[in-house]
């Protein structure tokens, strides 16, 4: 794509104006939702490098996720819930909470929006119930403390909140948690994503540490064919890592500032990343915010063959 | 003669000559005079002249309506060449020889045949165009039924332009047909497909906009008016559609609901897997045959309709047994359902129809949740009230035990009844310390909490101060009756010196039975109740736990060194661990354990401590409430001492018990197999700080984000959310 091997990728044009919250590719195309502390959402077309669309918010967008590859949904500082439909340039308020909504997904098993806020509830949502919280809002779960980070995997439901709670939810029995549980590592959660086969989840931290944990024990010790993944950090590297191996298997080269977020494409062959400072030390000069999408080799995430001590087994 | 006959002027001459002579014969024999004879000549001369000139007439009459002829066949061929747009052919040269005029005229005539086939053939060709533009726009026109006017040919423009220009007519006319066909039948595989998705008959429904297009063979009407019928078709099927489609969807989204209420079995779920993956589908999405039919939506009505009525009938069902379940759980924990009557308020709203159920079931559930979690929290209390009551029981046993005169008398089992004194002896010296770590445990409960701990709706510690209140005024008595005694045994002493008897001093402590009946408290009332009835039914026992042993005092040092110590050696050990947890995660130490027994750490036990608002309730009104209470629970109560004894003899089987419930609480893990030697002194104290120490470190975490924002926690929420 560009000249240099060793390069950080191809950067996106007129990129947020200032810290970027996520962003998302959609499983449908190469389209790339961004969301964005400068109270805005933007949609890209990745691989063409163009903006697609804007939307601007009441407040900081702390969180984005797409409903189809038309339309999507965004968590918003404001306390508000929207629903996003790029063709027509339409929005709508979903609902409110009474925090700012740090994030929201979205559950084609359930076609249900699930959200999570500071006021220490989850709520889920019917995205086509018309405009009106008491049509749409579905339900509200308390929670034990502030959410930070959700993760959706078939029916299943990671809520990661302050105070290193983790709740499993199974969305269709929300009235309590499947399983709760204490994040196995020692400080704040950060981030929280669930494996695509469904057998656990993978959770940061705040000290940089990312734990692996499964939903049913007994499946810990086994060695399952989890694939691997990508993480970045505050640091600005990108690794990918082989989970089955617990060994990294690629660094890419530094981005000039904080990974705010990162996204496969839906075949795996473009991430987005989101160099952005996360303003983990406060309010202080930083360089500026930038989406890079860079294609993934097949080198670069493919686990190394394992050197098994007999062949013969 | 010969030669007359092959010249008829030579004979006609020959016969005039002859004639003459048989004239001049006739004449001669007559005798006619010469004058006559000239006369006579000469009028045979006239009369000849005008037969001549008769016959030039006639011929030069003959010419000229040659000439004309000729002329009148030329103009015939300059018309037809310039109506066909030709170059005139052929207009007479004069300048070559011409030849006579009937040459030429027959020269002339086969070209104008010619010119006129061909005119002929070009007015065919234009009628033929001109009838074929005539039924396109016939076609095309908006009405049916009209005729056009009869076709007219310019008959003086039949040139190849004019053709041309005609067909190009045609052309165009014939485009926009094949265009307006498309449409049709572009509408027609929409219209197809709607009503293949609607369950409806696609024959009729086109036969209605006009007759012809039902005919898949035959040709199609493609007016704009079929074209706008279509269209209007299409859009009221369209609008048919999206009204149906959101009915199946509402339909859909109660049968989903019902499902998940009522779990109902995956293959039943199965039959209407179509219907309810189409929940959020969009409008276009929706193409299967028949999805949207009248058929399947009343299908799918009345299955919801059932599960409905099911629901109903259901849904009563569950909420009793939900309101058992919950009454259960408050059993179990010797809590009060609070909201009992209001319950059965709204079961009895139920039955009558008046409330959802599902709001009630809701409700119910919520209240187990809420019960089961401060069940959870109440646990370990529980468990040392157990153990309390059981002391209790050995200790008014063994008073009964202590007064019994004869109990030293061997007999039969004798020896068991020994060990049991002397088993009972040491639970009795650790009573005490019993109660205290007890209330000391309880207090910082409902510090943690901001309510009340109550036992069977009666507050814990308010029984826990009677007991010590009754205790030490047992205790004042027995020394009382000491001093007493001893004072009697003076008395007696100097009045065997002077009568020689000596009564018995049994009368008088009977007597002071009465007094201490009177100030004892209605929860150890009970507890002795319960108690008594355990041993054996003496009408007597009912007193004796009243009276505690008066050892107790004077070894309340050795007794602190188990229960309390234990509980309070844990305690510190988890503050201590506090203070290192930045996230103020108080029994983290345990991370070791697996997951499923961290449900511990509810969120009650990190929240901070609220003011305790109004501890000091009324001990008045809850002993009145105790009165009617305890009659209630008594049989309870029984029971569940007896099911407590085997627990606190074998302390190794409340572990287990524990763990059927899923809880494993660490808190009971640990102290359980400790050595009571081992942990020894720091117990009173350690027991407070617990209260303090979530305080100072209450100092709520923000995220990077919530920093960012400034986001700050509110302080009612943190009050809202305790209090759940």
């Amino acid at each position: 794509m560009t000249a240099a091997p060793q390069s950080t990728g191809r950067e996106l044009t007129g990129p947020p104006t200032d810290g970027i919250s996520n962003l998302r590719f959609s499983n449908h195309s190469d389209n790339l939702l961004v969301s964005s502390w400068d109270k805005s959402v933007r949609l890209y077309d990745a691989s063409a490098n163009a903006l697609r669309g804007e939307f601007m918010h009441g407040g900081a967008v702390l969180d984005c996720c797409f409903h189809d590859d038309s339309s999507g949904f965004t968590a918003c500082a404001d306390h508000t819930v929207r629903r996003l439909v790029f063709n027509y340039g339409r929005e709508d308020i979903l609902g409110r909470h009474d925090a700012p909504v740090r994030c929201v997904e979205y559950s084609y098993a359930t076609g249900q929006v699930i959200t999570g806020s500071w006021d220490k509830t989850l709520k889920c949502w019917d995205p086509r119930g018309a405009s009106g919280q008491e049509r749409s809002l579905i339900g509200t779960y308390t929670q034990p403390e502030r959410v930070y980070s959700l993760s959706l995997v078939g029916n299943r439901l990671v809520v990661a909140t302050a105070g290193r709670h983790v709740n499993v939810y199974d969305l269709r029995n929300m009235s309590q948690p499947e399983q709760r549980r204490e994040s196995s590592l020692k400080y704040q959660t950060r981030c929280v994503r669930c494996y695509p086969n469904g057998t656990g989840y993978a959770l940061s931290s705040v000290e940089g540490r990312v734990a692996m944990e499964f939903f049913d024990l007994s499946e810990a010790g086994q060695s399952k064919n989890y694939g691997t993944f990508a993480t970045g950090g505050c640091d600005g590297y990108v690794n990918v890592w082989d989970g089955n191996n617990k060994k990294r298997l690629y660094q890419y080269p530094k981005y000039p500032t904080s990974i705010a977020a990162l996204s496969f494409s839906r075949d795996g062959r473009l991430l987005a990343v989101a160099s952005s400072y996360t303003y983990e030390e406060g309010d202080k000069p930083h360089e500026p915010d930038a989406i890079f999408v860079r294609s993934v080799n097949e080198v670069e995430v493919k686990p190394k063959p394992k050197v098994l001590p007999n062949p013969g087994t | 003669m010969s030669n007359g006959q092959s010249d008829p002027l030579l004979q006609v001459e020959t016969t005039c000559g002859s004639l003459l002579y048989e004239l001049q014969i006739i004449w001669d024999e007559v005798g006619e005079p010469d004058a006559e004879r000239d006369r006579m000549l000469l009028e045979l001369e006239q009369e000849c002249l005008e037969v001549y000139r008769r016959k030039v007439d006639q011929a030069n009459r003959c010419r000229a309506q040659i000439r004309q002829a000729i002329a009148d066949s030329e103009a015939e061929l300059a018309a037809i060449c310039s109506a066909m747009g030709e170059r005139p052919v052929h207009i007479r040269q004069s300048d070559q020889n011409p030849g006579s005029l009937k040459e030429e005229l027959r020269a002339i005539l086969p070209q104008i045949e010619e010119m006129r086939k061909r005119r002929c053939d070009r007015k065919n060709q234009f009628v033929e165009v001109l009838e074929q533009i005539q039924k396109l726009k016939n076609e095309l026109s908006d009405s049916s039924g009209y005729i056009s006017t009869t076709l007219v040919v310019d008959e003086f423009d039949l040139s190849l332009r004019k053709l041309e220009e005609l067909q190009r007519e045609l052309q165009a006319l014939q485009k926009e047909k094949s265009e307006r066909l498309k449409q049709v039948l572009d509408y027609l595989n929409t219209l197809n497909s709607l009503c293949l998705v609607l369950g409806m008959d696609f024959k009729q429904t086109v036969s209605e906009v006009h007759p012809s297009l039902g005919d898949p063979e035959g040709s199609k009407n493609i007016s704009h008016d079929t074209i706008e019928q279509l269209a209007a078709a299409i859009q009221g099927l369209r609008e048919i559609k999206i009204q149906r489609m959101q009915r199946l969807q509402d339909l859909a989204m109660s049968l989903l609901q019902l499902w998940n209420l009522m779990d109902t079995p995956i293959e039943e779920q199965q039959v209407f897997q179509k219907v309810t993956c189409n929940v959020a589908a969009s409008e276009n999405e929706i193409m299967e045959p028949n999805m949207l039919s009248v058929d399947i939506i009343t299908f799918v009505e009345t299955e919801v309709s059932r599960l409905e009525e099911l629901k109903t009938s259901k849904m009563k069902e569950l909420v009793l047994k939900k309101k058992l379940e919950l009454e259960d759980i408050c059993r179990k924990t010797h809590l009060i359902p609070e909201t009992d009557s209001s319950l059965d308020i709204a079961i009895e709203a139920i039955e009558s129809g008046a409330v959802d159920a599902t709001c009630v079931l809701e409700q119910i559930e919520l209240q187990i949740a809420k019960v089961k979690e401060e069940a959870f929290s109440r646990k370990d209390i529980l468990d040392k009230v157990e153990k309390w009551m059981v002391a209790c029981e050995e200790e008014s046993w063994l008073e009964e035990y202590n007064r019994d005169e004869n109990r030293y008398n061997a007999g039969r089992g004798a020896h068991l009844t020994l060990k049991r004194a002397e088993k009972a002896r040491a639970l009795v010296n650790k009573l005490p310390a019993i109660v205290d770590a007890l209330a000391s445990k309880t207090s910082s409960w409902e510090n943690e909490r901001g309510i009340e701990f109550t036992y069977d709706g009666v507050r814990l510690l308010s029984m826990l101060d009677e007991y010590n209140i009754l205790r030490q005024e047992k205790e004042q008595e027995r020394k009382r009756q000491r001093d007493q005694k001893k004072l009697q045994g003076q008395l007696l002493a100097e009045q065997e010196a002077l009568y020689g008897s000596k009564p018995s001093p049994m009368k008088n402590q009977s007597a002071k039975k009465g007094p201490r009946l009177s100030c004892g408290g209605a929860s150890n009332r009970r507890l002795s109740l319960g108690g008594a009835i355990l041993q054996t039914p003496k009408p007597d026992m009912l007193h004796p736990p009243k009276s505690t042993p008066n050892t107790r005092h004077g070894k309340k040092n050795d007794r602190l060194s188990h229960d309390p110590t234990r509980d309070d050696g844990f305690q510190a050990l988890s503050s201590g661990r506090r203070g290192l947890d930045i996230a103020g995660l108080p029994l983290k130490p345990h991370s070791f354990n697996p997951p499923n027994s961290r449900e511990l750490e509810s969120p009650m036990m990190r929240k901070p401590f609220s003011p305790i608002s109004s501890t000091d309730s009324s001990k008045s009104n809850a002993t009145n409430m105790l009165e009617d209470l305890n009659r209630k629970h008594n049989e309870m109560l029984q029971k569940t001492l007896t099911n407590n004894k085997t627990p606190f003899t074998t302390p190794s089987k409340t572990i287990s018990t524990l763990d059927e419930e899923n809880r494993t609480p660490k808190t009971m893990a640990i102290p359980l197999p400790s050595t009571p030697s081992t942990v020894t002194v720091p117990m009173l104290t350690a027991t407070t700080p617990a209260p303090s120490a979530p305080e100072s470190l209450e100092e709520i975490e923000y995220s990077f984000e919530e920093r960012r924002a400034g986001f700050v926690v509110p302080k009612e929420h943190l009050k809202t959310v305790i209090q759940i």
